[in-house]
């Protein structure tokens, strides 16, 4: 038994970069499942979807190991609490992804105006964005400790959580038109279409929601 | 008389070479972990740096005066009988042995001066009670339990900082790493260079050794180590560019801990050997006796086959398993030890390596240079440090009481 190969801990870094990984992945096939579903592309997007629904579960597992091996004893970087609330956030990421796969899942989008569609395909692009960033954010982070923190590398971050943040005003504005576009074709959509539209829209603009909420856990752990 | 003390002489000169091997097997691997770890050397490579290095550093580098009773933990007066010292010395080598020995086999990174201050306070007790101790000096050792790792994290947290902001701060990192790691091993080479000349060339003015031999020295090495690393080191990443400059580095930052605790550490075993060998030669002979050379090299030998027999397996398991020390750190780590046990045992303070470089880390730690350190293995580290005396006292002790029976 040597002390000298316990005094230092496995860096939480890497498997939170894991976990971003899974994330990242979650996200990017949601892109495709929704771009599938724009082409009307029925039996594609349902691969997709429970692509996603797979893996969230993986995402979930890395979770549940870092949390585990995360223990209070460890003197680190940055504080338990930021690493774990972070964590919990960027899981979020991949559970607002998983809650959209299963909108998507619910009926055929059969019926529903080219207009709509391409302002939901545009959300769905402009949400995920933020939560890929979430991606170069954490690795960023792991740069950042590794400097020294160095102002240099603070700066980039500081960019990317910008980055991460300005996506939620466009995600606003497209909401606001969504909504319009939706009351003023009231007359040809029924209400479970109507249901069905504004669901995916809110569950994708919760995944860049999340997003920012992890790129705020990020700015909280370089001041700790 | 005679016959009996050289026979004392050659079970004392055993003794101090076992002690030494011990020093190599538990010492050589906590000062040469980090540069395993960070994977800027083989294990064995480590073995043949500390080898030669410990030899170097004990050989010329050693106190070349000891006292009779090590660091003076006993009031030398008291104990005027011959046979007391001699049995005592071999009673406090074997104690801090076995316990060295110990420690190792559970991988506790204790301190060899700890282990011997032990062992002569506690044969002197037996001997001739509590009064005997001096306790002034012991509390200056027990200080050192708390000031190594304190001086040590202090310093590393310092250099950590000042090595970030010159390299990770600037626009162009791999540049700034190939103008200041010379700079850091210039540094370095200032302090062995000085140290060459008091202990070497037995200089006394301080001003001289710096002036004349530390920054020559230093400013070579700078000039040598910068056209080296001038030479190409190919990475678009500046981070992976700035690791593999001190992936290099690291190289000779380990071989200057290895030679810092060489003479350091050297005197806890070939101390009692010195203080046999004055008896043996000349009669019980004062406070301060002189050490010869072949002592020095008989304690750097031990201490040297010590790393090649035993430390070695412990840096192969220390290597596979480290692996979240990068260069830099562990540069940092073992840069600042080696400087703070260097000038603390030319200052005659009593350091222990082994604290220095524990210290060190967690120095590191609070700089946030290091990503996890686990503080429940520190607490393991600290208690291991606070029984060292105690329980090389009492091993001594049963020893001597065992000897003075049987002779």
């Amino acid at each position: 038994m040597q002390v000298w190969t316990k005094l230092f801990a496995k860096s939480p870094f890497k498997p939170l970069i894991k976990h971003a990984d899974v994330v990242l992945e979650t996200v990017e096939t949601l892109e495709k499942a929704l771009r599938a579903w724009y082409d009307g592309n029925y039996d594609e997007m349902k691969r997709l979807a429970l692509e996603v629904d797979r893996l969230e579960d993986v995402a979930d597992r890395i979770k549940e190991e870092i949390r585990d091996s995360l223990s209070s004893k460890l003197m680190m970087a940055v504080s338990r609490e930021d690493v774990l609330i972070y964590l919990h956030m960027q899981d979020k990421v991949a559970d607002a992804a998983e809650d959209t796969a299963k909108w998507l899942l619910v009926k055929r989008p059969d019926g529903i105006p080219d207009g709509i569609k391409g302002i939901i395909l545009q959300m769905g692009t402009e949400s995920i964005k933020a939560a890929k960033l979430v991606y170069d954010a954490i690795v960023q982070m792991d740069r950042v400790i590794e400097s020294g923190f160095a102002e240099g590398e603070i700066e980039r971050e500081y960019s990317l959580i910008r980055q991460i943040e300005s996506v939620e005003n466009e995600i606003d504005g497209l909401d606001t038109k969504l909504m319009q576009l939706v009351f003023e074709n009231a007359d040809e959509l029924n209400w479970a279409e109507g249901f069905y539209i504004l669901n995916i829209a809110r569950t994708l603009s919760n995944i860049s929601d999340k997003a920012k909420d992890s790129a705020e856990r990020i700015r909280l752990m370089m001041n700790k | 008389m005679v016959i009996f003390v050289d026979a004392w002489l050659l079970i004392t000169i055993i003794l101090g070479f076992a002690m030494a091997w011990a020093i190599g097997a538990n010492d050589a691997a906590n000062s040469m972990s980090t540069a395993v770890g960070a994977k800027a050397i083989t294990p064995k490579q480590a073995v043949l740096i500390a080898g030669v290095l410990e030899f170097t550093g004990a050989y010329f580098f050693g106190k070349s005066v000891t006292e009779t009773i090590r660091k003076g933990i006993l009031y030398p007066d008291k104990i005027t009988d011959p046979q007391v010292l001699i049995y005592g010395s071999v009673a406090a080598l074997l104690a801090a042995t076995l316990w060295l020995i110990i420690a190792t086999k559970f991988g506790l990174p204790v301190s060899t001066t700890h282990s011997i201050i032990g062992g002569i306070a506690g044969y002197g007790i037996v001997y001739a009670g509590m009064s005997v101790v001096n306790w002034g000096k012991m509390t200056q050792v027990v200080l050192s339990w708390i000031l190594s790792p304190i001086i040590g994290a202090i310093m590393a947290y310092l250099v950590f900082k000042a090595l970030t902001r010159s390299i990770f701060r600037s626009s162009n990192p791999v540049r700034s790493a190939r103008l200041w790691s010379p700079f850091w091993i210039g540094l370095a080479f200032v302090v062995i260079g000085t140290m060459f000349y008091i202990k070497v060339l037995h200089g006394k003015d301080l001003k001289t050794g710096v002036l004349m031999y530390g920054i020559p020295v230093g400013f070579v090495v700078f000039l040598v180590t910068y056209s080296l690393i001038r030479l190409r080191f190919p990475s678009s990443d500046p981070f992976i560019g700035v690791e593999s400059i001190f992936r290099k580095v690291q190289v000779i930052t380990s071989g200057y801990v290895a030679l810092a605790h060489g003479a350091n550490d050297v005197a806890n075993a070939i101390g009692p050997v010195a203080a046999v060998y004055a008896v043996a030669s000349m009669g019980m002979a004062g406070m301060k006796v002189p050490v010869p050379r072949w002592i020095l090299a008989l304690g750097g030998l031990g201490i040297a086959v010590g790393v090649a027999t035993y430390g070695y397996r412990v840096m192969e398991t220390v290597g596979k398993k480290i692996t979240e020390l990068t260069n830099t750190r562990g540069f940092t780590i073992d840069f600042s030890a080696a400087t703070v046990v260097l000038v603390a045992s030319w200052l005659g303070l009593p350091i222990s390596t082994t604290h220095t470089v524990v210290g060190a880390v967690i120095g590191i730690g609070l700089a946030r240079g290091v990503k996890a350190i686990n503080t429940d293995i520190v607490r393991d580290i600290v208690i291991s440090w606070f029984v060292t005396v105690p329980v090389a006292g009492v091993i001594s002790a049963a020893l001597f009481k065992f000897l003075m029976f049987v002779g």
